[in-house]
């Protein structure tokens, strides 16, 4: 018997758990009508703006959205960090709505979201690889923009990248290294670092040369001298306990947390537009087939075709790449770029045609 | 009455079974569509190789959280003593921790420059050992409250009883004790595995290198996709549900009253 009144108690409470939902949602309705407080009414129109972006711009989203929430404070803008590649995959492949999208590398949003997900790519900040490490990192006092490699090739010294197959910061990494023997003039330099502990390995094919990344679990890493995570920013413990002595990094990132960093030379970090042609030389084939060709690092952002809110998501994408945005990236040791460039100027919104020029 | 509460209960437990199953069985459902993705990852060795390894990292967790949990949940069951609730709620804690925070807590302990870590000679991170110390500290909460409850479930009497005959106190837990409480610590280690071989946030951040199933499975989905990431877990799932369904038959062993406790 007792069972029977205690079941019935719990029946009576789940019907009027769904009753109190439908009566939420009659209030909601309600709210319209001009007998409601106006606080009610801004509550219901709380916009939620989703920005979905590279793991990288993790510090500056936090300044942009703080600047965004402040301009609109109906507005509240949620913001995702993951890997550029993971970050598009949600939209296109999970089937998850975001109102904006910032890659670390501008040419995975045309690669992967057109013509179903996006129509334009618009460029907005540029990058470059460094060398970061801490003050009990392992010869931290000799380290510098010229003796780099020769530190790393010491034996006792632990570094780590992320992996290229999952993160643009990855095989970016593995050209900066493959470049270095091509400016340093010393041919066995990534032999040294990385093909030798590991199965990765530039091939050279017509005077460039190729990176032909293994499935994830096949780069077998010496443990004890290399440490690979899949985004660069979870390398960031494996640094900060000690584990690893330094690790490639964007320059940004390192001077957001404050790490130490060697700025290797303009010609392989990756940096500069002046020496696209030299970049070029190296190229990294990912395991899933995908082929990326040496480039400056340049940033990437666009609004999906299914965003929600539009109108929010231009005015956001406007704040980045206006002078406000431009101030905020450069304090976060991100330069901008001045004006930003657009791929596809007649498929931008209006609104933002004006902060842009073609490339 | 009785037909109508059998058919109230049958009701409510099929909304949570159904919960329960529609996810898996869309997962193995959409699979199935794509017989030949799933025709090459069974066929893969890297696939296999992380499947054995996840299950063999997650039973030695299991082992060792039997060796040292054991003494200690019939501790807690047998014994009053200050600070008892203390020990039980710090033994609750991995539960509630996030898993991402409980693997860089251990790399803090088992990392190269460690408390422990920096004297040890076996290497954790990125290796065996660190998979299963991010197993141990996740799942053995749940063998320890099991083997707990078995213990607690016993009458003490019997003990009493034997202590009186003469025997000595290792000899009443080894034949007394243990062999009645042995269903309830195997139900405690299935639980304590399962929750191992599922573990990913934890190891993750202390071993990416060897890859268990829950990394090899999010590794593919980053680099290759939705298309490259689901038969592997389909092939999980399955060879789970397996090992798992014919494990509790066993431990269930035709007793059905067992689960008056």
């Amino acid at each position: 018997m007792k069972v029977k009144i205690l079941l019935a108690i719990l029946l009576a409470f789940l019907i009027l758990g769904c009753m109190s939902q439908t009566d939420q949602t009659d209030h909601g309705k309600a709210t319209v009508t001009p007998t409601h407080t106006a606080t009610q009414t801004v509550e219901q129109q709380k916009v939620v703006l989703k920005v979905f972006h590279a793991g990288s711009l993790t510090e500056p989203m936090k300044a942009f959205k703080e600047a965004f929430e402040k301009k609109y404070p109906n507005v509240q803008v949620q913001t995702e960090a993951a890997g550029s590649a993971a970050t598009i995959r949600k939209v296109t492949e999970l089937g998850r709505v975001a109102d904006v999208i910032a890659s670390a590398d501008f040419s995975l949003i045309p690669k992967m979201m057109y013509p179903d997900y996006a129509s334009w790519t618009i460029m907005f900040a540029k990058n470059q690889i460094v060398i970061a490490y801490t003050d009990s990192s392992k010869y931290a006092d000799e380290i510098n923009s010229q003796n780099w490699y020769q530190i790393l090739r010491r034996p006792d010294v632990k570094f780590g990248f992320s992996n290229p197959n999952d993160d643009p910061c990855g095989y970016r990494s593995q050209m900066v290294i493959q470049l270095a023997e091509l400016y340093y003039n010393d041919s066995i330099i990534y032999d040294d670092l990385v093909a030798k502990h590991s199965n990765l390995k530039f091939v050279e094919e017509n005077r460039t040369y190729v990176l032909k990344m293994p499935k994830s679990e096949d780069i077998n890493p010496d443990t004890s001298k290399l440490m690979i995570r899949s985004m660069e920013m979870e390398l960031i413990h494996g640094i900060e306990s000690g584990e690893i002595d330094y690790f490639f990094i964007y320059r940004s990132v390192a001077q957001q947390h404050g790490f130490k960093y060697v700025e290797l030379p303009p010609q392989i970090d990756l940096s500069s537009t002046k020496y696209a042609d030299f970049y070029s030389k190296v190229k990294v084939v990912l395991s899933n087939g995908k082929e990326v060709v040496g480039k400056p690092i340049v940033y990437g952002i666009t609004i999906p075709k299914n965003a929600e809110h539009r109108d929010y998501a231009e005015k956001f994408v406007k704040l980045i790449i206006s002078e406000e945005g431009q101030k905020i990236l450069d304090q976060l040791g991100q330069p901008p770029i001045v004006p930003a460039r657009a791929d596809r100027i007649e498929n931008l919104p209006e609104s933002l045609r004006g902060y842009v020029s073609e490339t | 009455m009785k037909l109508y509460f059998s058919i109230f209960l049958a009701l409510l437990s099929s909304v949570i079974v159904v919960f329960i199953m529609l996810p898996i069985a869309a997962t193995i459902g959409l699979q199935f569509q794509d017989s030949e993705a799933f025709a090459s990852a069974l066929s893969d060795e890297a696939v296999w190789k992380s499947i054995l390894l996840t299950y063999y990292a997650a039973l030695l967790s299991t082992l060792i959280a039997v060796v040292f949990g054991t003494p200690l949940a019939y501790i807690l069951a047998r014994y009053s003593f200050p600070g008892r609730s203390f020990i039980e709620g710090i033994v609750d804690v991995p539960v509630v921790i996030p898993h991402t925070v409980a693997g860089i807590a251990l790399l803090v302990v088992f990392g190269s420059n460690g408390l422990i870590g920096k004297f040890s000679p076996v290497k954790f991170v990125d290796a065996l050992p660190g998979i299963v110390v991010a197993m141990l500290f996740v799942s053995v909460p749940l063998y320890i409250n099991a083997a707990k409850e078995g213990f607690a479930s016993i009458d003490v009497r019997l003990e009493h009883v034997a202590r009186t005959l003469g025997s000595s106190p290792p000899r009443v837990f080894f034949t007394i004790s243990l062999p009645l409480a042995i269903r309830h610590m195997a139900a405690g280690s299935i639980m304590a595995w399962a929750r191992a071989i599922s573990e990913f946030g934890a190891v993750v951040v202390i071993a990416y290198y060897p890859m268990i199933a829950p990394t090899l499975i999010y590794e593919r989905y980053l680099s290759a996709g939705l298309s490259a990431a689901r038969p592997v877990a389909v092939i999980l799932i399955l060879f789970s549900l397996f090992v798992f369904v014919v494990l509790r038959v066993l431990v269930r062993g035709g007793d059905v009253s067992e689960s008056e406790s």
